[in-house]
């Protein structure tokens, strides 16, 4: 019992800060980052290079997602996305454009990467006790450093101008346009800031679970399932997706076997769904 | 095929009647473009290329993804983007591999059941599911493909799991009072599997126009333009959304069934969430607006990358960057190019 | 006397912490027009959701014909004949002004759908019916000209015809009129009450929301006054004009005038 409390805990928090990331790109920009996962892979993967075969700090490692994210990120917005808004005929263009940017990452990493599973060594080592429940130092850390990220980008967002241009952003482009501010330039720094949470979020879990070129569509999922249950482009729904899914799974995995957690939380998910299509806190679909 | 103007469009409206010529360009100049394709993809092609089983085992994958990827379009029609046609297929291989491993069933009697499990299945999920739009939608729908395979891995002894099933036997010979019509599929010869994936694609789509311009097809086109006008009018939106789901779904469920005797085996793995995205960028690739639209995105694809085989190990990797140029410089598809220029609105939102 | 053909009582729509709708009722009389008016955000809009069942009411009932038609889907009580349009101008915009309005008729189509995947001839006569209607239906509200245009193209002001010609052809017994004659100047709106008392005259009852009130005063049988979501009157238009709470709700509000 503890134990799933425990992991439900520490899932949730990691998996805020995939939702987070979704969702702020989402809000900002009103596109659905379907190349989320994959973004989560390559922050794994930088970890991998960095930490795990050159023995870089781990800190500076993930100082190096950041960076590497950060930049695929901005690449995307004003290489793909901005054109997209000039040309776009049919909101399902960008869509699929974004579909094509996760087929495009995946595929590069599956070129360069190879696809064997890799992991790293613990950041940390030993085991913590919580009552009957186990929490290896390690995941502690992974947690702390992700809540820590989540606090930051929550001050981020609500006090830095920047923060509250994409705020403004996210409410109404139209208006925040007149006020004089550079929507490209905050949408490509939304989006940076997205690719970058994504990246280190994967960054935190290979020191838990590993990566492999392929997980990307199963965290791009995760992600979903997040802002379905939550309600999309809402930083609130996306706490609150995670935590539900972060549970779930926890709950899942302690008391089922292995893939049949998954298949109950989508058939939960399809008739929550029937029950209140836009999610908990969300906007009616939009 | 299905090539002209929107000015073409619109007198072909005032000659012919309001409503029996479409937005979704295929007037009656096209029955002669039909059977030229018909005509090419069955005597020509077999006649200039039944030597090779390789060209024929292309061409014969390129007509059953168009065929699959026509249910995508059905969908698109009422304004969805279908993310899960990768799982309807998978429902169809799977009942046919079951229903012809263990019970024996001849594989024409599983083709149509195939289709109408996916259909029915379709139906039931999509009741709720189609609510959503958008990228909602989209969300619900590539996660359907995922939760799909994660029931046939669970299936226990029904699916087999992850060993999936093998085995599958081909299509038997139909014959009636002694006579045979339909001989007996071999592993030798890909003839008989090319003529039925040419004969499913074709029928597949002469049923997609005739329901587009059916009263059907004019209902769907109201849900996809105005979902609440629809129903201002008296259209029961949420009753014909499913129908039309139900319709991609029985496609998708054919098709698979196809393909499961086609390979002869299933996996979970048949499927992905990569295929679910490819029908819907065939769909796309070859222009929404066409029916034709997903046979030529297919067929250019598939072919496409058999041509280029020293890249094939690339060939996904294409493919996203051909999505990316796609909707960035293509957004209407291949077959919009082929309107006159003079014609062209200017760009407007759909 | 003639029978009531709607009988709204005691509506009530709350959302959340805001009544949009408080204990309405009024009864609408076959072959009449009403006007429902009332200051901006008093919840007309609100109340043809309601009537329509495009939203369903916190309490209270509306009979269409002696039927209660509130908790049924919207589509249905469109199908029964109560038809609305909307206020923004909506209309299927790919399709030709003539398309759009044969698409509405799909609701009196008697071939099966089998009859009409194979083009019978029920489906065939059926098609010949459509569309002649639909050619009437476009002259009458002066869009004949424009009916081969793709919707999307046309002039602003053709988009709300449309939107009506579309609702006629859906063959209502009522019509919810949202807004008909906003944004039209004199000739505009003297052209617009002779088409409303056009459709009332071919046996439509005609239920609408309006600001403008000259053409409101000038066109009703019936005048119902919403204010913050209640009914503050119900007459004649010169019974309305001289009420001392109608008279006092427009008060406050500078742009609105009160008939000639």
């Amino acid at each position: 019992m503890e134990q799933m409390l425990v992991n439900g805990v520490v899932l949730a928090v990691n998996y805020a800060l995939i939702a987070l990331g979704i969702t702020l790109i989402f809000s900002i920009m009103n596109i659905l980052n379907f190349a989320h996962g994959q973004m989560f892979m390559i922050g794994g993967f930088v970890v991998y290079y960095l930490y795990g075969i050159y023995h870089l700090n781990y800190f500076l490692s993930l100082v190096a997602v950041v960076a590497v994210l950060g930049v695929i990120g901005y690449l995307f917005e004003t290489c793909f996305f901005r054109r997209m808004r000039k040309v776009a005929t049919r909101e399902e263009n960008s869509m699929l454009l974004a579909v094509g940017t996760a087929l495009l990452l995946e595929n590069l990493a599956l070129s360069i990467f190879g696809e064997k599973q890799r992991g790293v060594p613990p950041v940390v080592t030993g085991v913590y006790r919580f009552g009957s429940a186990f929490l290896p130092a390690n995941r502690l850390l992974v947690m702390l450093l992700a809540l820590v990220l989540i606090i930051g980008l929550l001050l981020f967002v609500q006090y830095t101008r920047m923060g509250r241009a994409m705020r403004a952003l996210a409410q109404d482009r139209e208006v925040t346009h007149l006020m004089g501010v550079n929507v490209n330039r905050v949408a490509a720094f939304g989006f940076a800031i997205g690719a970058a949470l994504a990246g280190l979020a994967g960054g935190l879990l290979i020191t838990v679970f590993g990566v492999n070129s392929g997980v990307g569509n199963f965290y791009s999922i995760k992600a979903f399932i997040m802002i379905m249950i939550g309600g999309a482009g809402v930083v609130p729904g996306a706490i609150l997706g995670a935590i539900v899914l972060g549970f779930a799974e926890a709950i899942g995995y302690e008391l089922l076997p292995g893939s049949v957690t998954y298949l109950l939380i989508f058939i939960g998910l399809i008739i929550f769904l029937l029950l209140r299509p836009q999610g908990l806190l969300g906007k009616p679909w939009g | 095929m299905g090539i002209e103007t929107k000015q073409e469009a619109s007198s072909e409206v005032k000659g012919s009647g309001g409503i029996s010529s479409g937005h979704d360009r295929l007037p009656a100049g096209s029955k002669l473009r039909f059977f030229a394709l018909a005509a090419t993809l069955l005597v020509v092609v077999p006649v200039v290329l039944g030597r090779s089983p390789y060209y024929i085992t292309v061409l014969t994958n390129a007509a059953v993804l168009a065929f699959i990827s026509l249910g995508v379009w059905v969908t698109f029609s009422i304004g969805r983007m279908n993310l899960a046609q990768g799982a309807f297929a998978m429902v169809g291989g799977y009942i046919t591999a079951i229903l012809s491993t263990r019970y024996g069933l001849s594989f024409w009697l599983c083709m149509p059941l195939s289709g109408l499990v996916s259909a029915a299945l379709g139906a039931f999920v999509g009741w709720p599911v189609l609510r959503l739009k958008g990228v909602y939608f989209a969300m619900i729908t590539l996660s359907l493909t995922e939760a799909i395979r994660l029931l046939t891995l669970n299936g226990g002894d029904v699916t087999k799991g992850a060993t999936g099933i093998v085995n599958i036997p081909r299509p038997g010979a139909i014959g009636i009072f002694g006579l045979t019509i339909v001989p007996e599929f071999s592993g030798a010869d890909p003839l008989p599997f090319y003529f039925l994936a040419c004969g499913l694609l074709l029928l597949g789509i002469v049923a997609v126009w005739r329901l587009s311009t059916s009263r059907l097809g004019w209902v769907f086109r109201s849900l996809r333009q105005n979902e609440d006008l629809a129903t201002s009018i008296g259209i029961n939106v949420g009753k014909y959304r499913v129908i039309a789901f139900a319709i991609c779904c029985f496609m998708g469920g054919i098709g698979g069934a196809f393909f499961a005797a086609y390979h002869q085996n299933i996996y979970p793995a048949s499927y992905t969430i990569a295929d679910s995205v490819n029908f819907m960028l065939y769909c796309f690739l070859g222009g929404l607006d066409f029916i034709l639209g997903p046979v030529v995105g297919a067929f250019l694809l598939v072919i496409a990358f058999e041509i280029l085989h020293a890249v094939q190990d690339y060939q996904a990797l294409i493919y996203g960057i051909l999505m990316i140029a796609c909707m960035l410089w293509l957004p209407n598809g291949i077959l919009s190019l082929a309107v006159r220029r003079s014609s062209r609105e200017s760009p407007a939102r759909k | 006397m003639t029978m009531a053909i709607l009988e709204i009582q005691s509506l009530t729509k709350r959302f959340g912490g805001l009544t949009a709708v408080n204990d309405v009722s009024f009864s609408v009389e076959k072959g009449a027009i009403v006007s429902v008016i009332g200051p901006n955000g008093a919840g007309k809009s609100t109340l043809f959701k309601l009537i329509s069942s495009f939203v369903s009411p916190t309490s209270g009932r509306v009979d269409f014909n002696g039927h209660t038609i509130t908790g049924m889907p919207a589509h249905e009580v469109a199908r029964r004949g109560v038809v609305r349009t909307f206020q923004e101008t909506t209309i299927f915009k790919e399709m030709t002004a003539m398309q759009n309005v044969i698409v509405a008729h799909q609701l009196r189509c008697r071939a099966s759908s089998v009859g009409i995947f194979f083009s019978s001839a029920t489906a065939r006569a059926d098609e010949e019916r459509f569309q002649a209607s639909a050619a009437e239906i476009l002259d009458y509200l002066g869009l004949g000209p424009v009916g081969q245009m793709i919707a999307r193209n046309l002039p602003h002001g053709n988009l709300r015809a449309l939107g009506i010609a579309v609702a006629l052809a859906a063959e209502p017994r009522v019509l919810l009129l949202d807004e008909p004659f906003a944004g039209m100047n004199i000739e505009e709106t003297d052209a617009a009450v002779k088409m409303v008392r056009g459709i009332r005259d071919r046996g439509v009852t005609v239920i609408l929301v309006e600001h403008d009130m000259s053409a409101v005063m000038r066109i009703s049988d019936k005048v119902v006054v919403l204010n913050f979501g209640t009914k503050i009157a119900e007459g004649t238009p010169s019974e309305i004009q001289q009420n001392e709470s109608v008279i006092e709700a427009y008060l406050g509000r500078a742009d609105e005038e009160i008939g000639h």
